[in-house]
């Protein structure tokens, strides 16, 4: 008997479960029955030898908390299990975001109140890099203006199709999820909820049914269409950028069309800048110095302090990862390194600060094409060497070692306008034949990578007085050879066309045969 | 309407107007009952096509003539469609695998598994074999020759491969050994004047004989090249003068004038206007090499005597390099900044020889 058949029996007799739980170990053989409880005993042992280590471990951390819950209980009764809650901003004025940007957030829901009686269902994307605060700003504004945020969390429906017993097929299983969103958006846009005492709602998508991740632009439009006519709150769909194609989920499902036709409010964040970052963890540590907190956190020394902002890149999240786990208390002082090439190109005036780095910790440097563009084409030198370039052209390669093809050929689209002299031009494209050359030779992986190096280096070490000033970025050229024929033409040539390859057509061909066949066309 | 070209393409072995000790040769090869792969090389415009399809037709009769065009199509490992055309009769089928570009390889294994593991229906035919024709083999990428290679061998009893190529360098030794290799050389000059002139006469026009030396000249030898070049003269111009102006290839004038441009001025502005006009030459479909060659001629004539060798120089070590490399227009475009260079240090020093 199969595990689904069982199932479908039981179901379909809900009333005698019991009975039916309790008929299935008589069927088991006596052996497989013994073995079982022997294993479950052996299980239970282990199970309570580790429980007792583990009690000893843990006794000694929770005397501490259980003070401080006594201490601390009549003063403030937040006790959250996820400590990063208790981070979260409470007001607006905490939020790390730009307040432009809280501006535009704050204006839509302005937007959606004045309309609430005639357009009730108004659409919102907000996009931005991932911990740029977007969730946090639609919270702490949802809560200002009395909304209650309903979020939609895909569902895991396997259930549902086991329990009705059939054969699921592909179809009806991807349909029945996308059917329980809509009805999620429908529903849950007109109903509130019994546990909430507010009676506004908006409705938050920030986790996309997987059905949508999937060519189904169509689908998603036709059910925002819906949701137009038939909505009754303000929807907000939450997408953090992506990199890749494939799962840009802003780029594929919303479509400029979709977003003009049903005047879809987009709202991009930025990354967090590092100043408002270097504020909010001022704030970070005023909590943690206060009561609830200050058993379980050391405040970590400025240098470090400084060191996770520059590390986080306009992370906030992951900057708040790090000084928590950097100022856990009896926690050794997180390692630094001083950071060789600074990342931002220090201003004029200003004195120079010596950037530190975590050493083991934190995200990895990305740049984006155009950056490191801008930094193959300008090449700077380091002020203190000459010699040296600001940004090694190793790293730059590095950055882009997984399509080397690619950042070449968008080298070569663009390297011409910022060479005043043929002869840098000439070595930076000689370079780049070799690189070329080497990037087509698939024998060895490693290649890729040494002629992106010497793709880049020769575009930046050649290039002795670089052409400053802003140039449009060029995609590269992508050749399409089509010849096309006139029906003259093709008349002319007869069947024999088919036998002629497209090289020696264009080379030998097509010049003569436009001129016959033009002188044709006036005969007729 | 046909084009004259294909007019008066010669159909028999004997009627061949040049090489007929070679026709002979090859008369006497179909008389046996075998016979091996064929390689027919030479340049580009001397009647390889030509040959090959007498051949056939010495062998299977006129049923060769009765052509279909067939659009077949492939899917290589990727999942990626392409689309191919061939010309074949009951006994013999044209294809070009070099159109499929860098997926050659499979238009080559798929064509020939088809082709090969049919075997012939027609009992009274006089071969057991059907005869595959690759037109422009030298184009074939290494993978794809490797890979006839090993079809080559394997289905010999049901298939005959004749490759028409224009150099043998460029065709791997495996495949170069198997093969009979026929040289077609271009027809020499007053063999080219006699064929033009028997086309008029067929034709029913008059051509002055320095018209037709002007043509053959002006054509570099190429048969192809000639024959079009005449009838597009006689369109633009007709009764014939001895000093009118010949039809010319459009992209030859455009590669002129772009030599021209080079030698005018040599900053980096100007090369990237180059580099649209080499795009322009490349999407029009005109192979690289033919443009590289073409620059290099021009290149070389327009310039001081000193400077050619090292341009010379320079020109084979960026050929040889668009031929491993992919893009093709990184290469010449390192071609042109090179003479750029070379011309600019050239005229520099001669300003300062002057001044002394």
């Amino acid at each position: 008997m199969s595990a689904k058949k069982k199932a479908w029996v039981k179901s379909a007799f809900s009333e005698l479960k019991s009975s039916a739980e309790e008929a299935v170990p008589v069927k088991r053989t006596r052996s497989a029955s013994l073995a079982a409880t022997a294993a479950k005993n052996s299980l239970r042992k282990t199970n309570s030898t580790i429980c007792a280590t583990n009690n000893s471990v843990v006794d000694l951390s929770l005397d501490g908390e259980q003070q401080d819950e006594t201490d601390t209980a009549g003063i403030s009764p937040i006790v959250s299990d996820n400590w990063i809650e208790s981070f979260a901003p409470s007001c607006s004025d905490d939020l790390a975001v730009h307040p432009k940007k809280l501006e535009e957030v704050r204006n839509w829901l302005l937007h959606c109140q004045a309309l609430r009686s005639k357009y009730p269902a108004q659409i919102c994307l907000i996009t931005g890099p991932a911990g740029s605060g977007k969730t946090a700003t639609l919270r702490v504004l949802a809560q200002e203006f009395g909304y209650a945020l309903q979020e939609w969390i895909n569902p895991v429906d396997c259930e549902e199709i086991q329990t009705l017993g059939d054969q699921p097929t592909g179809n009806s299983y991807a349909s029945s999820q996308l059917e329980a969103f809509k009805s999620f958006l429908l529903r849950a846009s007109r109903y509130k909820s019994l546990l909430s005492a507010q009676n506004k709602r908006i409705l938050l998508v920030e986790d996309f049914p997987n059905i949508l991740l999937k060519d189904a632009a169509a689908t998603f439009e036709e059910l925002m269409d819906e949701y137009m006519n038939y909505g009754k709150s303000p929807l907000v769909f939450i997408v953090a950028d992506s990199k890749s194609r494939v799962l840009n989920i802003s780029y594929k499902l919303f479509t400029d069309q979709l977003k003009a036709k049903l005047r879809i409010e987009h709202i991009s964040f930025n990354a967090i800048a590092a100043t408002i970052m270097q504020r909010s963890m001022k704030r970070f540590g005023t909590l943690m110095q206060q009561e609830q907190h200050k058993a379980l956190y050391k405040l970590p020394t400025q240098n470090v302090m400084d060191s996770i902002v520059v590390c986080a890149q306009g992370d906030i999240r992951n900057a708040l990862i790090n000084l928590h786990f950097g100022s856990l208390k009896g926690a050794p002082s997180m390692a630094t390194k001083q950071l060789q090439l600074n990342v931002s190109a220090p201003s004029k005036g200003r004195k120079r600060k010596a950037t530190n780095t975590l050493k083991s910790i934190g995200r990895d440097e990305s740049i984006t094409m155009m950056h490191a563009l801008g930094r193959v084409f300008n090449p700077k030198y380091a002020e203190d060497n000459a010699q040296r370039l600001l940004h090694s052209p190793e790293d730059l390669a590095e950055a882009f070692c997984t399509e080397p093809r690619n950042f070449v050929n968008f080298i070569h689209a663009n390297y011409l306008p910022h060479f005043l002299d043929i002869s840098h031009a000439m070595e930076a494209v000689n370079d780049l034949g070799v690189a070329d050359m080497l990037l087509q030779e698939y024998r060895d992986d490693s290649l890729g990578l040494v002629g992106l190096n010497i793709a880049v280096r020769g575009c930046m070490v050649p290039n002795v007085a670089p052409v400053s000033g802003w140039m449009p970025v060029r995609g590269p050229k992508r050749l399409t050879i089509q010849p096309q024929l006139t029906a003259g033409e093709q008349k002319l040539l007869g069947s024999s066309y088919a036998g002629i390859s497209k090289s020696v057509y264009a080379s030998e061909y097509s010049s003569f045969v436009k001129i016959i066949a033009s002188k044709n066309h006036l005969d007729k | 309407m046909a084009l004259w070209v294909d007019k008066y393409r010669p159909r028999e072995l004997s009627k061949l107007d040049y090489h007929k000790d070679q026709a002979e040769n090859l008369r006497n090869l179909c008389k046996q009952s075998d016979f091996p792969h064929l390689m027919f090389y030479g340049p580009s415009g001397a009647g390889k096509k030509t040959r090959i399809m007498c051949l056939l037709r010495e062998m299977y009769g006129v049923g060769v003539e009765r052509l279909r065009n067939e659009t077949m199509s492939f899917t290589t490992p990727s999942n990626r469609k392409i689309e191919v055309m061939t010309v074949s009769s009951n006994y013999h089928l044209e294809v070009n695998p070099s159109d499929a570009g860098m997926y050659d390889r499979t238009v080559v294994i798929d064509l020939i598994k088809q082709v090969a593991q049919t075997h012939q229906i027609d009992i009274n035919g006089q071969r057991e074999f059907k005869v595959i024709v690759i037109s422009e083999g030298d184009e074939l990428t290494k993978d794809a020759q490797h890979a006839l290679r090993r079809t080559m061998e394997k289905y010999i009893a049901t298939c005959r491969i004749i490759l028409s190529v224009n150099s043998t360098s460029r065709i791997i030794p495996a495949i170069r050994s198997r093969c009979l290799g026929i040289r077609v050389a271009a027809p020499s000059s007053t063999e080219m004047t006699s064929v033009l002139q028997a086309t008029c006469k067929r034709e029913g026009l008059v051509l002055p004989p320095e018209l037709a030396m002007r043509v053959v000249d002006k054509s570099e030898r190429n048969l192809r090249r000639a024959l079009l070049m005449l009838e597009a003269s006689k369109v633009q111009q007709y009764p014939f003068t001895a000093q009118q102006e010949i039809a010319d290839l459009d992209w030859q004038v455009y590669l002129r004038e772009t030599a021209n441009q080079i030698v005018s001025e040599q900053t980096p502005a100007k090369l990237e206007k180059i580099r649209d006009r080499l795009y322009e030459l490349l999407s029009q479909g005109v192979p690289p090499n033919i443009i590289f060659r073409g620059l290099v001629e021009h290149l070389v004539n327009n310039c001081d005597m000193s400077i050619k060798a090292k341009t010379l120089e320079h020109a084979t070590q960026y050929e040889h390099r668009m031929q491993n490399g992919a893009k093709h227009i990184f290469h010449l475009e390192a071609f042109v900044a090179q003479f750029m260079n070379i011309y600019k240090k050239f005229l520099a020093d001669l300003v300062m020889t002057d001044d002394f």
